[in-house]
């Protein structure tokens, strides 16, 4: 068998020389190099990225850990205004829901197919503060109840069941994925912190989002 | 040291694709259940039944004009319903709580050469397993629902496509 004659670089004494088979040679680099490619990775991977529309001038932010990616994006309050006067609210629960702090939510499971990978999500888990109080997110279910016939329309109750996000929802690990608004319930301009819950499997898991901004209740003119 | 950093590279790209890349695909449904039986109007006032498709493959897609992965989706299902029409697979779309003229007026700019369906009270929508939109299943020959995507996908895909013909043969 071919026997190697190797100096000992990373751990040992510089001039000491160990000597072992081209297979456990060839085998503790593939092991060093998983080892750095794992740690260069997970920063990739992990932790939450900011970013700016350079059109709207939004901002988004984006979880990514553990296969779960979920974006928050700006909504202005005239966007989700127009939105649901369009589809015959008025104006009154338009405004109403537009100055709730509303978020363009896209949740998306990231992870290879296996049955091991389902990811859950129930937006009733999830905590917000903001300035060292505790908030939550108001439901599609609590927004439905406060409005009679005469307020919404069937029609416009349809319309806004679908356009907002699922309070529950589960995301199979073939590139599934949805859109939908998400009313954190504070007023314009407010930031608050929220720690996003989901589950792996059945496996609780949990990352905060900091510093996220709700969108001020501005009216641009056009230049 | 040239092998080490090849070694690193490797792994390096093995790993970031395994946590950033997923399968685009459907998910088969761990029960198989009876598909719920709709009569819906398409755009031309003519009725239909899902029970009236009995024999072959339906792809449904429950969808929205409004709604960003519904419309990013659409062409992609206009070109893979062009490349299995003639396969004994039948795709429709069933709008939910939009009427024929907010859909006539979006059909100009992304074209469905396959029947759209009218869920004008969001009856239909309610009878299915579904939490978002898009959500789109694929019944079998015998009216059971098979697969399910939640979210949109590239429905031209032959990976895609093939699983949904092998219902079919």
């Amino acid at each position: 068998m071919l026997i190697y004659q190797v100096k000992c670089i990373y751990t040992c004494h510089p001039f000491y020389t160990v000597t072992m088979s081209r297979f456990v040679y060839t085998f503790i680099r593939c092991c060093i190099a998983a080892v750095m490619g794992l740690c260069l990775s997970l920063p990739l991977t992990a932790g939450v990225t900011i970013s700016k529309d350079p059109d709207t001038a939004l901002i988004g932010w984006k979880l990514n850990q553990g296969g779960f990616e979920l974006e928050l994006i700006q909504r202005l309050p005239d966007q989700t205004r127009a939105f649901f006067l369009a589809r015959g609210f008025s104006p009154k629960v338009a405004n109403d829901i537009a100055l709730a702090c509303v978020f363009q939510g896209i949740g998306r499971n990231t992870l290879k197919a296996s049955e091991a990978n389902s990811i859950s999500v129930d937006l009733r888990e999830w905590q917000l503060t903001s300035k060292g109080k505790n908030h939550s997110i108001k439901q599609k279910e609590q927004w439905e109840a406060e409005w009679s016939e005469a307020d919404v329309a069937t029609s416009s109750r349809l319309a806004y069941r679908w356009a907002t996000f699922p309070t529950q929802q589960t995301y199979e690990p073939v590139g599934d994925y949805n859109w939908g608004m998400i009313s954190f319930n504070l007023p314009p301009g407010t930031r608050f912190d929220v720690l996003v819950r989901w589950t792996l499997n059945g496996k609780p898991q949990q990352a905060w989002v900091r510093d996220v901004a709700c969108a001020k209740d501005i009216h641009p003119e056009p230049q | 040291m040239k092998k080490t950093l090849c070694h690193f590279i490797s792994c390096w790209l093995l790993i970031t694709a395994s946590y950033g890349a997923a399968d685009s695909s459907l998910t088969r449904l761990k029960e198989i259940v009876a598909a719920p039986d709709f009569s819906l109007q398409d755009m031309d006032g003519n009725q239909h039944s899902l029970k009236d498709f009995r024999g072959k493959v339906v792809i449904i897609n429950f969808w929205a004009t409004w709604c960003p992965p519904c419309r990013a989706e659409l062409p992609s299902m206009n070109r893979g319903w062009a490349k299995i029409k003639d396969q004994g697979i039948v795709m429709l779309a069933v709008n939910v709580g939009e009427d024929e003229y907010t859909i006539f007026s979006f059909q100009g700019d992304y074209p469905i050469d396959f029947p759209v369906l009218l869920d004008l009270k969001g009856e239909v929508i309610n009878d299915w397993p579904i939490l978002g939109l898009p959500t789109t299943f694929v019944v079998d020959k015998q009216g059971k629902l098979v697969y399910r995507a939640v979210g949109g996908r590239e429905w031209d895909s032959d990976v895609l496509l093939n699983k949904i013909r092998a219902l079919a043969k």
